[in-house]
């Protein structure tokens, strides 16, 4: 190509008449580079590939929910007590979330706030929280040292993590849902093996301090010290964490948790939760409740298998050690598991580009309690039309009989939209 | 014409079993130790792009990392392999999940096997090796179940061992994909390998999807870097 254009250039200049001219023309030509813009179909310029210290981002969401009511329900009576909201009610939302990040040799500061405006039947609210606001240093590639305000999820469930005793409950439909930090200090430290089965060893330690009206108020009194540990093993290909957390006025919990890829599209995974004298809720009568220490076990067995068609299945059976199968299922959850039953099924199907719409998702979920047969039926999608838009929605049925934990619920059906723009 | 920067090199006049021939196209594709920048185009049928570029890092013969870091929507969401293991982490979610090798994460034709690829000859054995079109074909078999693909069809240049074209196919004998190898240029620290791999799928009529390697450095990462604790924090080596 080079050789070309040189063979064609020299072929330009005369070398007797409109000598000036040619000349000028000639040292313009000369200026070019030797490849032309878009020589090539290719564009091999990446100017991410530069980065800096700083960086911003965020991003924003409307969100709208129809419910669908059912005033004959538990939910209802509960929800609307004394206020007439009829057959249908609307909720409105707006967030944005705003993160900054900061990074020079091994020191890292992040910091990510969130603020929600919500108008609902009953009231409009704002929220303004720091949901992350920590640093971190990393004396050597093995090892890191945080403080600050950092989420916490910990087991290999989807819908639930029975092990995960920090985890903030998490809707499984909504998989890049930010999630409110934990107020920490902690270290990670890492070991690789490149001989044996063991590949990989690794070991999380934090303590959470407890201050009234500040932090990780829901993990005991003002001045308590908990502590958590996270042991990690990558062995025989097999994820394994063994999880302890602890505290003054906290139980003692012992979890743990696996995941595995039996084939090319084929992987399991699993959590087992010990908690010594945990706080149980107690039905006395009708919507009242109160609370007793029990030991509880809980457990979540999964897998997630892909089809040649780009069908994915996900399931899972949760056994829930803190609930109950029959009248207290009405109320809310007291724990950090979003269902208070015993015993549930979640089941997803997902389809990749359906219809060969590129970026599309497709999918249908459901949660069954499996003691009183009734569940709660999804269908959704999540599409990306354009780069950083993506659209969301879906459409949530209860289904069950009166006295039963989705039967109750107050809506008829719900469906909800939402789309986020990201910067 | 073409030099390639290996020590590895092997004369062409040489008389090559599979194996060899194998061994060298992963020496020149992937040589050793290194990380660089991919550039993901997904072209829909009517001509419209998205975009994604990724950072890559490979260590050894089994360990890889990516980063998304751009779109927004994308940035910061990680993956890692082990041998046969992949995990896929998103920011602000917590534990990375497993994903499997065939799964995609950008959408498109890549799937994750695509894009975190282990050398060649570590995932397949050569069944046989003929020629056709003036080129090496080697007939590829995987070694285990958990490879994205059971079998592979691979045209190789005889002078620069370098793909030209792979077929992809599933155990059903069913044509997967065909990788499509393009622009033999340096793409840093003197490695010269096609820079472009294109794909077509007949499962995605009409839709192609471009991979583009460019600003490759040679780099040794502690073997920590390879594991799930990290992934959080890959991005703080770049």
């Amino acid at each position: 190509m080079t050789q070309d254009l040189s063979g064609g250039f020299s072929n330009l200049c005369p070398t007797r008449s409109r000598r000036v001219s040619v000349l000028i023309i000639c040292l313009m030509l000369w200026g070019l580079p030797p490849f032309p813009a878009g020589a090539s179909e290719y564009d091999f310029a990446i100017p991410e590939a530069e980065p800096s210290a700083w960086s911003f981002g965020g991003r924003i969401t409307a969100r709208y929910t129809w419910h669908r009511l059912d005033d004959q329900t538990a939910g209802y009576g509960r929800l609307y007590a004394g206020t007439d909201p009829g057959t249908n009610a609307h909720d409105g939302q707006a967030v944005a979330e705003l993160s900054a990040a900061w990074r020079r040799s091994s020191f890292q500061a992040r910091v990510l706030t969130r603020h929600a405006y919500t108008r609902t039947f009953e009231q409009d609210t704002w929220d303004n929280d720091i949901y992350e606001a920590y640093l971190s240093w990393s004396p050597a590639p093995n090892m890191t040292l945080d403080a600050g305000k950092k989420p916490v999820l910990w087991g290999t469930g989807y819908a639930w993590n029975p092990a995960g005793f920090l985890n903030r409950p998490k809707d499984p439909d909504d998989p890049s849902l930010n999630l409110e930090g934990r107020t920490l200090a902690g270290i990670d430290v890492i070991k690789s093996f490149t001989h044996g089965s063991l590949n990989n060893f690794g070991i999380t330690a934090l303590v959470l301090p407890v201050a009234d009206d500040w932090f990780n108020t829901d993990f005991g009194q003002h001045g308590d010290v908990n502590t958590a540990l996270k042991l990690y093993l990558l062995w025989h290909d097999t994820d394994i964490d063994f999880i302890f957390f602890n505290g003054p006025d906290h139980p003692l919990s012992l979890g743990l948790d696996f995941a595995k890829n039996l084939a090319e599209n084929l992987a399991v995974h699993g959590e087992l939760a010990f908690q010594k004298d945990a706080l149980t809720p107690d039905v006395t009568s009708g919507s009242n409740f109160s609370q007793t220490t029990e030991n509880q076990i809980s457990g979540l067995l999964g897998l997630r298998y892909l089809n040649a068609h780009d069908t994915t299945f996900i399931a899972e059976y949760y056994h829930n050690g803190a609930g109950d199968d029959d009248s207290r299922i009405f109320l809310p959850s007291p724990d950090r598991q979003r269902n208070p039953g015993k015993d549930y099924l979640y089941a997803k199907i997902s389809q990749k580009e359906p219809l060969e719409i590129l970026y599309l998702t497709t999918w249908v979920s459901a949660v069954v309690n499996l003691n009183d047969h009734s569940l709660n039926l999804q269908p959704g999608l999540t599409w990306t039309p354009v780069t950083n838009l993506e659209i969301n929605g879906r459409i949530g049925v209860p289904i069950g009989d009166a006295q039963t934990e989705f039967g109750e619920k107050p809506d008829r059906f719900r469906p909800e939209i939402w789309v986020r723009y990201y910067f | 014409m073409l030099i390639l920067a290996s020590p590895l090199l092997v004369s062409a006049q040489e008389t090559l079993t599979g194996a060899q021939i194998l061994e060298q196209v992963d020496h020149n594709l992937q040589p050793g130790n290194l990380e660089m920048y991919r550039k993901i185009i997904n072209i829909e049928p009517d001509g419209k792009k998205k975009e994604f570029v990724l950072w890559f890092l490979k260590k050894d013969m089994d360990k890889i990392v990516t980063l998304f870091i751009s779109p927004a929507s994308e940035e910061g969401r990680a993956t890692l392999r082990l041998g046969d293991n992949m995990w896929l982490y998103i920011p602000n979610v917590g534990k990375p999940i497993r994903i499997t090798s065939m799964q995609s994460v950008v959408g498109g034709v890549f799937n994750n096997a695509d894009i975190m690829r282990l050398d060649y000859h570590v995932e397949y054995d050569v069944a046989d090796l003929a020629e056709d079109q003036g080129q090496h074909l080697l007939d590829l078999k995987a070694k285990t179940g958990v490879v994205a693909y059971d079998r592979l069809k691979m045209w190789v240049l005889k002078q620069e061992l370098v793909p030209t074209r792979i077929e992809c196919y599933a155990a059903t004998g069913m044509l997967i994909k065909t990788l499509h190898f393009k622009e033999i240029k340096d793409i840093g620290d003197g490695v010269v390998r096609p820079a472009v791999m294109e794909t077509d799928s007949p499962l995605y009529q009409g839709y192609k999807s471009i991979m583009v390697s460019a600003n490759l450095k040679k780099r040794d990462l502690p073997d920590e870097v390879f594991t799930l604790n990290y992934m959080s924090r890959v991005k703080d080596l770049r």
